[in-house]
């Protein structure tokens, strides 16, 4: 590569260089990021104190948050998550009723309302809700690397660690959203179409309708790890492209091919190795007593993914040459 | 590459090496921390031990824990069936969770994918309960009577405990079988008693037989069976995780919730009773005619069955002669819903045609057991290798 020093990730040097660089295009969000950073953070003080550090690594965060929020793209894809809710409650509460045939969940969301949360999770964490967040968090890199905007983020002295940490942090963000609006969705659906009260749980017991939304929320935030964990995977893919849509669609072919391998009941042993395998486990909070241990074999498995794809985002970010 | 880059990339490695010594370290950490200190003690005192737990009534200390179930028999395929079948029990892996209370206060869950089957057993009363259908029976059995798994629709798993198969097995050591002890094994975290009963006679298919016992408890924890010379348990039953703690009340406790349909069986009643005459009848029929070769471990069953009637059964399914090999059986995977005829059929293509001087025949064999259909009636049965099922089908 041209730059010689892309293996020693001198943020001054290329910050001392910024004047010297091609110039590119001011488009409209390079603009746009731009206008939230302070001065001061890019002015080159060498040793900063850790506070401001801090303090100029959320303005980061919440700038990227900012963008990642107001982009059109990102808000159809909620607009369509929170849609799916609808349609399943409104199709089963217009043709559900009178058939003895129906399976028990679906039977169940008919006699309460908050059940409609975890059947749209059943169907919605299998492929949607993983484009969803394979978007945003493929995009996070290689979008800045397509669109040439990467070195300017760069010239400021934030290391590419930080980068990258904000970048994640982004991502897992979105994850989260993305499950609590499919969760707020299917609540308000649910409660308007069915009655709501006593919940009944997968092993017959009945808890209260407080009860229940706790364990809503345990679900969310599972489920929320778990695509934060899928988050992990399709940054680490976005930092070897410069393509975003290669690492997009790269995350959802491993999706996919990890679904397809599961259905294969001869490969019965290698599917706790797969992500995809462990998204399901929410259902451990309808159980009675919940169960705690299914929880927490998914929740490490998650916690492997982000540092194994963590990892491997930040030795192949840091040493790469930024050439856009 | 400069050197910097191999020190970056040696963080993802150590991550991937932590995480790879997590998933191993179960293994590991026992095998580092050498045998776990058991007294020695000799077969006899330990079957002795072992008898007292499991024969005396409500003599098991309360326990909760998980129960894996795994089969490798080498069946030939068997067609796709319903997950709460009892032909999926012959292959894979099954997980149920069990919570002991007391004689009478048993729960065992089979959890699967956003359903829950559950039997829960308190005092006299009986509830099967599942999710899938929303269905909850009640059961109710006549003081006395424990419900026998065959007569209840009970989940296939709870006759699969550890301490009913060990039962079982324990009642057949005799002179054929060569009993040792070993002291240092683990199951689910604890030390535990291996009792090895291997047969002493090489026509059996089975290796050996372990029984794990709790070193403190003398609780049955684990049942392997090894076929003959493989190094993985062909079948194993077993707890991964277990408690010696009474389970909370609640899981014992069962109200049929709002909505559920409810139905009723009272087991011993006159339909079940009846239904029940009906099969011991239809019992001692086949054991009229079923005779037994051989004896201990290699001993074949031999019961009048044609091959006619089987293959009319089968709707008319040709004879196979010939049609040998495990390469035919692939194709019935997706054909049925387990209906016995597509079983029949990918069984059958998997046999071997075999010939002596009684005659012709079919040999179908899998790790554990060996069975010979013959051309003139008779069907042999018997954990042994395919040379003494022939030897068998010459005894007339």
């Amino acid at each position: 590569m041209s730059t010689g020093d892309g293996a020693t990730p001198g943020t001054a040097t290329l910050g001392r260089r910024t004047p010297g660089l091609v110039p590119v295009t001011e488009t409209m969000r390079t603009s746009e990021r731009r206008a939230p950073e302070p001065p001061p953070a890019a002015a080159p003080e060498p040793p900063e104190p850790a506070a401001r550090a801090m303090g100029a690594f959320w303005r980061l965060l919440g700038s990227e948050l900012g963008l990642t929020f107001r982009r059109p793209r990102n808000l159809v894809m909620l607009a369509v998550l929170a849609m799916v809710p609808v349609v399943v409650g409104v199709a089963l509460r217009a043709f559900g009723s009178g058939d003895d045939d129906m399976s028990g969940i679906v039977q169940d969301v008919a006699g309460n309302s908050l059940m409609l949360t975890f059947v749209s999770f059943s169907f919605l964490v299998l492929l949607l809700m993983p484009v969803a967040v394979s978007v945003v968090a493929g995009d996070s890199i290689a979008g800045e690397a397509g669109g040439g905007t990467l070195r300017y983020l760069l010239a400021a002295p934030a290391g590419r660690t930080r980068l990258l940490a904000v970048k994640y942090l982004n991502a897992a963000v979105y994850a989260y959203a993305v499950t609590a609006v499919v969760a707020l969705s299917a609540l308000v659906t649910g409660l308007i179409l069915f009655p709501a009260g006593d919940v009944t749980l997968l092993s017959g017991t009945t808890i209260s309708l407080g009860d229940g939304l706790l364990r809503i929320a345990v679900a969310v935030a599972y489920v929320g790890a778990g695509m934060a964990a899928l988050a992990a995977v399709a940054v680490a893919l976005s930092t070897f492209t410069e393509v975003p849509i290669g690492a997009i669609a790269g995350t959802m072919v491993l999706v996919i091919v990890c679904q397809v391998l599961r259905a294969i009941p001869e490969l019965a042993v290698i599917t706790p190795y797969l992500l995809p395998t462990w998204f399901t486990n929410f259902d451990a909070v309808l159980r009675a007593p919940i169960d705690m241990g299914a929880l927490g074999e998914g929740l490490l498995a998650f916690g492997a993914y982000i540092v194994l794809f963590g990892s491997i985002a930040w030795a192949r970010f840091s040493g790469k040459d930024i050439t856009s | 590459m400069r050197r910097g880059t191999f020190v970056r990339w040696g963080v993802p490695i150590a991550a991937a090496a932590v995480i790879g010594a997590a998933i191993g370290a179960g293994p590991v950490i026992a095998a580092v921390r050498g045998e776990p200190v058991l007294p020695e003690r000799s077969a006899e005192q330990l079957l002795a031990d072992a008898v007292a737990a499991t024969g005396k009534d409500g003599g098991l200390p309360p326990m909760s824990g998980t129960v894996q179930q795994t089969a490798s028999l080498g069946l030939p395929a068997l067609p796709q069936t319903g997950s709460a079948s009892p032909l999926s029990l012959l292959s894979g892996s099954h997980e149920v969770k069990v919570w002991y209370g007391a004689a009478d206060k048993l729960r065992v869950a089979m959890p699967t994918q956003l359903n829950e089957t559950n039997l829960i057993l308190n005092g006299g009363q009986a509830w099967y309960w599942d999710s899938a259908t929303n269905t909850a029976t009640k059961l109710t059995v006549k003081p006395g009577t424990r419900p026998a798994g065959t007569s209840t629709p009970v989940p296939q798993p709870a006759d699969l405990t550890p301490q009913q198969v060990a039962a079982r097995v324990l009642a057949n050591t005799g002179e054929h079988t060569a009993v040792r002890v070993i002291n240092t094994a683990q199951v689910a975290g604890r030390p535990v008693y291996q009792l090895v009963l291997a047969p002493k006679d090489d026509g059996s298919l089975v290796q050996e037989i372990r029984i794990a016992l709790d070193g403190e408890t003398y609780v049955p924890l684990q049942v392997q069976v090894y076929a003959r010379g493989s190094a993985e348990p062909a079948y194993q039953v077993g707890f991964t995780q277990v408690t010696f703690t009474p389970p909370a009340e609640e899981n014992f406790a069962f109200t049929p919730p709002a909505g559920a349909k409810v139905e009723e069986r009272t087991l011993g009643a006159d339909g079940i009773g009846q239904r029940a005459e009906e099969r011991a009848e239809h019992a001692k029929d086949v054991a009229g005619d079923l005779k037994v070769v051989g004896d201990g471990w290699t001993s074949v069953a031999v019961v009048p069955f044609s091959l006619a009637d089987l293959t009319a059964a089968a709707n008319g399914q040709s004879g196979q002669n010939g049609q040998s090999g495990p390469a035919g059986d692939g194709g019935d995977r997706f054909g049925g819903e387990g209906d016995p005829r597509a079983l029949l059929d990918s069984v059958l293509k998997s046999a071997t045609p075999v010939s002596g001087t009684w005659g012709s025949g079919k040999l179908i064999k899998t790790k554990l057991v060996t069975a010979l259909l013959t051309d003139d009636g008779r069907l042999l049965v018997g954990a042994v290798t395919p040379e003494e099922i022939v030897k068998a089908a010459g005894v007339r």
